[in-house]
């Protein structure tokens, strides 16, 4: 019996078959042996199976289980509630309070900027970090053509040890 | 709705009530269906524990979902569906997970099952109820998720091979080669419980 006249088998067992074909599995039925002891295992095993489930319960009271679920449904319900019972104002401050953070620190910056601006309008000095030493801070007069450079002490890398006198060009 | 009346009216009086927000109905239905519930997915997980959480899920997308119950089948039809779609999301995870093992890979080819010799005596005859259940529950823990879940559909939710077939997302074919390794291979594992007696 090849693999397809074993699905057909099962498939007419389960009465998945259209009538015509259902007919002719019928009549392989009463003459083949073989195709008849295929069919009762299936049969046996499908009969088996019937009722397995009804004697499977829920290992929980019906109070402690119930809780569970009543508790997951409420929260679960929780966040849709909250933006209806936000009053408007409420709201509002929630889009203003980031939105006058921004504006504050656009403010600070402005300022900053603004006395920058005096410092090299007026004496054509500039403020510098250097870039290879976070800890250095470099003045530089450029009326006076002088340039003073501080660094942090005690000093963070080999430069600063060496000498002394290299702090000031 | 008093307590009494929940508990004498039907499920249809039940969901409508629970459908306009009475949580004490919707408590009734649960206590009415919460074993068939866990029972599917018992029969699907083959753990305690995941069984009980996947049920208590299902009931909590049942109480979500309510509204879109229209009663074309009976309501522990339809619960019994969201609970089988929430197992078969939980395998699809746990199989990205697990690497396959050799004889799952084969069945998956199959023609392993045409190898089985064919149990010619019924190896659950004069079985007891309570001692058939356990050989049928150690019999399908042996199946691989595939297997099972296609027996559990076929055999418990009496699914027709292309409800399966939608559900499982796979074909008709694949469908019933699976379901014919899976009772074959039951077959050759009740008959060898019963040979352990």
């Amino acid at each position: 019996m090849n693999y397809d006249s074993q699905l057909r088998l099962q498939a007419y067992l389960d009465g998945e078959l259209p009538e015509g074909e259902a007919r002719e599995v019928a009549n392989w039925l009463a003459r083949d042996q073989e195709a008849v002891v295929l069919h009762a295992e299936l049969r046996n095993t499908r009969k088996a199976m019937a009722g397995f489930e009804t004697g499977i319960t829920l290992p929980e009271s019906r109070e402690f289980f119930w809780s569970k679920i009543e508790r997951e449904i409420s929260r679960q319900e929780q966040p849709q509630r909250e933006p209806q019972s936000v009053p408007f104002f409420a709201r509002l401050q929630r889009f203003l309070k980031p939105a006058s953070a921004v504006a504050g620190l656009i403010l600070v910056g402005l300022i900053a900027n603004q006395q920058f601006g005096l410092l090299s309008g007026t004496g054509g000095a500039e403020n510098k970090s250097a870039l290879d030493d976070p800890g250095a801070f470099t003045y530089h007069d450029f009326a006076a053509g002088t340039t003073l450079v501080w660094l942090t002490y005690p000093a963070q890398n080999e430069f600063a040890d060496s000498d002394p006198t290299d702090t000031l060009q | 709705m008093t307590e009494n009346d929940h508990s004498s009216a039907d499920d249809k009086a039940l969901v409508r009530g629970a459908q306009r927000g009475d949580m004490v109905a919707f408590e009734e239905l649960v206590a009415r269906h919460r074993d068939k519930i866990y029972a599917r997915a018992y029969s699907m997980m083959r753990n305690e524990e995941e069984a009980i959480d996947l049920s208590q899920e299902a009931w909590v997308k049942g109480w979500q979902r309510l509204k879109q119950f229209q009663g074309e089948a009976s309501f522990g039809t339809w619960m019994t569906r969201i609970v089988i779609n929430l197992c078969l999301d939980q395998l699809r995870k746990l199989k990205r997970h697990r690497i396959e093992s050799i004889e799952a890979m084969t069945e998956e080819s199959g023609g392993v099952e045409r190898q089985m010799p064919v149990v010619t005596v019924n190896p659950t005859a004069g079985l007891e109820r309570g001692e058939l259940r356990q050989r049928i529950d150690k019999a399908l823990g042996q199946l691989s998720h595939e297997h099972r879940t296609v027996m559990v559909l076929h055999e418990f939710e009496e699914m027709e091979y292309k409800e399966i077939a939608k559900t499982m997302d796979c074909s008709i074919g694949t469908v019933m080669s699976r379901l014919f390794y899976a009772r074959r291979k039951m077959a050759a594992l009740l008959n060898d419980l019963k040979k352990q007696d």
